[in-house]
């Protein structure tokens, strides 16, 4: 322990621009000078490791001329430039001038002055302003894991940058805006948008992945205006992705805002939601019950794929799924959907497999975690499924189901190296949902699980890292279609924002629904456009992949037209007929609460209670296709992302071809 | 003043009388009689050189030698009747004011092609004058109904 | 100051609801001359017309046919002057006069008809907006 940790449980808080509590130590910037009795010269408290017996003083006139003459120095090359920085309000320069800096400067020479870095779509360089914290470097090299950052020159020529002109290609480069102190690096697209003091925070959920990461939605007025983590050590620490944080434009593009019903000229109009719900609730009983599907979309939240589940039962119907879980998802035993070791306990594993899963693209904070168990415990990983770029060492053990059955029989090397693991580690991606011999692969990864001991009664290694916000919950609810292939049957569809699902495959003849924010895939098929709202527009839960219920907060008003989800759902029941007995949220929460009772502990994981040993034998024979790629581009996988202009700049100039 | 006669009678000679006295009346002389301002520019632009003419008509003249330092540069505007100093474009302006010695023909060679726009004289009091109207006033009726988001148009069939 | 208080002249009370009457239906008159006037400063061309403001002048006159009592008539057309007044100064804004006189109390949507009877008040609620 440094003696600045020291101080901080003992309640001294030691200014400090260098130091971050998860980074390494560098102790560069100085500011964080103290007194240390029996030490002729003033300590840089970061680095300084605190001994049994010492004396350490904050508060003394030399601490305190140490820290001026510091903040001197660090004015001296930094520009003046706070009412036109992004930073201003939120600057730790500045607030730390105005409570250690001097009140005047002695510095009467020209500034240095710093060419500006292009690193990208996202994060905007002002380099000038850098005081050579370095925290951004050891970021890059050591929570996102690329060497793209560095330190060039010594002394007064001393800058930041990418050694030759290139991108910085990290799915966590947002990142570095948070813990930048100054305003060298800024956000790209929150650029002169606005100042964080005319900001109202509402503390939600991100839902672009299945991490469920915590976030701070920042918003003026209507519109939302930037996107910031929140400190959650379970979930994602204090990074979220760079998809989390810079999506957000493509709520304010795209925005279906009134109901619209595609006439027989095969154009969309404007209708009332009385019109357009009148129109539903009538062709809904002109098919036979057996003939209607619903489909639930990543982005639904537990409230609404409740709802829709109650009101297509009632119409006679079964055939209600969450798109990515694919045609006969396991719902019956929940350690076979989510992940057991839970996040944060991923830190303790010791080997890692994984199965058809590139959490770097699926899950980017799941994959800091490994690569933070990777980095600090030097874990092994192994990897099956087509080779990919992951940002730590791994072995690429196969492509193909084959490869699991040569570890399951102990043929593969790497087979005994999962054996002599403490806590082995085996992640199953969701992308093998979709795939035919989905029972067979798990029964394969169930023998490697249980011939590694990894699931044990202190430690469970078993786990499937899903794709997108909506499927943990739709398990827990049970969102099982009766037949695997009811659309190709079937007459009415009811998408509930759900754009994935193969479109092509829906009859010519059928009637479809669809219900969503975004005009998106979905809707070029759809015969009936009802509105809703997006997630920062509603109160909704969602489960992530290690099933933790949390709930999203409204943080800015709807646009147009547009309804809750699952007030539409309960609306066009009334209208159908069959009227399901709630109407408010609290309500359709206690008809939750009898079907998935975890659902209503928000911010606390709920393990698995069963484990898989009461599963019942799979027949399945095993296929030898390799498996794919869950998530083609990293920035695009929903319809909010899709609609956005940012990540659409993002996917053209980071992804790799 | 014996030369300007005589081209009088020689402009006479070579058009006829009739389009003598429309081009009179087309430069201004006739409307000279009664104003005194132009009748003084026209008095003046005897014996000077026309440096350029620009792309609305008016005529830059510069005359060095006997005329008082600082006067030796002047605008004939193209408009005879209702003329001001806004009708001047930026490039001459500057010729004009005595801010750089180009004219404005070898300025407007340097003006980038993507961006500028078109000079337009200050028409306050004209009835034709600019106003500013935000997004949403009701009398800017192309963004009358602005939103801060933008909605899914149902494009094609 | 106390001088010109002395001068300042308020105009008795009617004495009878004849005499009510009859300042009702000066004022009546009076708005409806002003109806061109507001319509022009408040560039209220594309959403009404000069009889649907008329019409509701009137009937905002019609709310208190009830009253009887010449005083509280007299106050009620004092705070009607007032309210002209504001409107004719262009002391008030645009959003003002369509709020109040053009798009009604109950908003846009009013067709409370028949077809709504028999409806949850969650459908009511969901048919008028997302928030209530």
């Amino acid at each position: 322990m440094t003696v600045l940790q020291a101080c901080e449980i003992a309640g001294v808080d030691i200014p400090r621009f260098c130091y971050h509590s998860r980074l390494s130590i560098a102790g560069n910037c100085r500011m964080c000078l103290v007194e240390v009795e029996k030490s002729p010269k003033p300590v840089a408290s970061c680095a300084m490791p605190a001994l049994p017996g010492m004396k350490i003083k904050t508060d003394t006139p030399l601490a305190k001329k140490a820290r001026e003459g510091v903040m001197e120095f660090l004015l001296m090359n930094h520009p003046l430039d706070c009412p036109i920085c992004d930073q201003g309000g939120e600057c730790d320069l500045q607030d730390q001038s105005m409570a250690f800096g001097s009140d005047r400067g002695r510095f009467t020479e020209t500034k240095r002055s710093v060419v500006d870095k292009n690193l990208g779509p996202l994060v905007k360089t002002v380099m000038t302003r850098c005081i050579q914290c370095t925290r951004c470097v050891r970021f890059a090299t050591e929570i996102a894991g690329v060497q793209d950052l560095g330190m060039l020159g010594r002394g007064s020529g001393e800058e930041i940058g990418t050694y030759v002109e290139r991108l910085m290609t990290s799915e966590l480069s947002g990142n570095v805006i948070d813990i930048c102190p100054v305003g060298a690096l800024t956000s790209k697209p929150f650029a002169f948008k606005a100042r964080n003091w005319e900001l109202k925070g509402t503390e939600s959920i991100d839902v672009t992945d299945a991490v469920g990461s915590n976030i701070r939605i920042d918003s003026r007025g209507p519109e939302v205006m930037r996107i910031l983590p929140r400190l959650n050590e379970d979930i994602n620490e204090e990074w979220i992705s760079d998809k989390t944080r810079f999506f957000y434009d493509g709520l304010k593009r795209q925005r279906l805002n009134d109901p619209m019903i595609r006439g027989p000229d095969g154009r969309f109009k404007a209708v009332s939601w009385r019109d357009a719900l009148a129109v539903v609730a009538e062709v809904i009983h002109q098919v036979k019950p057996s003939e209607i599907v619903g489909v639930a979309g990543k982005l639904s939240d537990a409230e609404s794929m409740m709802a829709l589940k109650d009101f297509l039962n009632k119409m006679g119907s079964n055939n209600v799924w969450c798109e990515g879980n694919g045609p006969s998802p396991n719902a019956d035993i929940r350690s076979g959907y989510i992940m057991n070791t839970s996040i944060s306990g991923l830190e303790k594993a010791d080997v890692f497999l994984l199965v058809g899963t590139q959490p770097r693209v699926e899950a980017a904070m799941v994959n800091a975690r490994i690569r933070k168990t990777v980095r600090a415990a030097q874990a092994k990983v192994g990897y099956v499924g087509p080779a990919t770029d992951l940002n730590y060492d791994h072995e690429h053990l196969g492509t193909g189901p084959q490869t699991l059955k040569e570890i399951a029989d102990g043929r593969h090397p790497f087979s005994s190296t999962l054996i002599n693991a403490k806590n082995p580690c085996i992640i199953v991606g969701a992308g093998v949902f979709e795939r035919n011999d989905k029972d067979a692969i798990f029964s394969v990864v169930e023998t490697i699980a249980e011939s590694a001991k990894a699931v044990r009664p202190d430690w469970n290694g078993l786990n499937v890292l899903l794709l997108n916000a909506a499927q943990a919950a739709a398990l827990d609810l049970g969102l099982v279609p009766e037949s695997g292939n009811s659309i190709e049957s079937s007459k009415f569809i009811y998408l509930m924002g759900a754009d994935d699902v193969n479109l092509e495959k829906i009859p010519e003849d059928a009637f479809v629904v669809y219900q969503g924010h975004h005009g998106d895939r979905g809707v070029y098929r759809a015969n009936i456009i009802l509105p809703s709202s997006a997630f920062s527009e509603k109160e909704g839960t969602y489960v992530n992949t290690e099933g933790c219920a949390q709930t999203t907060v409204p943080a800015v008003p709807t646009v147009g037209d547009a309804r809750d989800d699952w007030k539409i759902i309960r609306a066009l029941s009334e209208v159908a007929g069959a009227c399901l007995p709630y109407d408010s949220l609290t309500a359709i929460r206690s008809r939750m609460r009898t079907v998935a009772p975890n659902l209503l502990n928000t911010d606390e994981r709920q393990p698995a209670i069963f484990s898989y040993s009461l599963k019942p034998e799979s027949r399945q024979e095993m296929s030898t296709v390799p498996f794919g790629t869950a998530v083609e581009n990293f920035y695009m996988t929903d319809s909010i992302t899709r609609a956005s202009k940012v990540m659409a700049q993002c996917s053209a100039s980071l992804s790799k071809k | 003043m014996g030369s300007v006669v005589r081209s009088a009678v020689k402009a006479i000679k070579e058009k006829g009388f009739g389009s003598f006295l429309r081009e009179l009346r087309d430069e201004g002389y006739l409307t000279a009689l009664l104003d005194g301002n132009l009748m003084q520019t026209k008095i003046h632009n005897i014996g000077a050189t026309l440096v350029g003419v620009d792309k609305f008509g008016n005529k830059y003249y510069e005359k060095l030698g006997d005329t008082q330092y600082g006067r030796h540069r002047w605008v004939e505007y193209a408009a005879k009747d209702r003329y001001n100093a806004s009708q001047v474009p930026p490039e001459w302006h500057g010729w004009l004011h005595f801010i750089t010695d180009h004219t404005g023909d070898e300025l407007l060679l340097l003006k980038p092609t993507r961006y500028g726009l078109e000079h337009k004289e200050n028409l306050s009091g004209e009835g034709d004058q600019y106003i500013y109207h935000s997004k949403g006033h009701s009398l800017n009726p192309g963004q009358r109904d602005w939103t801060r988001y933008q909605p899914w148009q149902p494009t094609k069939a | 100051m106390a001088h010109l208080m002395k001068n300042l002249k308020v105009p008795p009370n009617s004495t009878s609801r004849e005499e009510a009457r009859k300042r009702t239906f000066d004022f009546f008159r009076l708005a409806c001359r002003s109806i061109p006037n507001i319509m022009e400063i408040y560039n209220l061309d594309d959403v009404v017309t000069p009889s649907q403001l008329r019409s509701t002048v009137a009937s905002e006159i019609r709310k208190n046919a009830h009253v009887t009592n010449p005083k509280v008539i007299d106050m009620l057309l004092f705070k009607a002057m007032e309210e002209l007044k504001n409107f004719v100064d262009h002391a008030k804004q645009r959003h003002h006069v369509i709020g109040q006189y053009v798009v009604g109390r109950k908003g846009l949507v009013q067709d409370l008809g028949p077809k709504d009877e028999g409806i949850s008040n969650f459908l009511k609620n969901f048919y008028s907006s997302n928030y209530s």
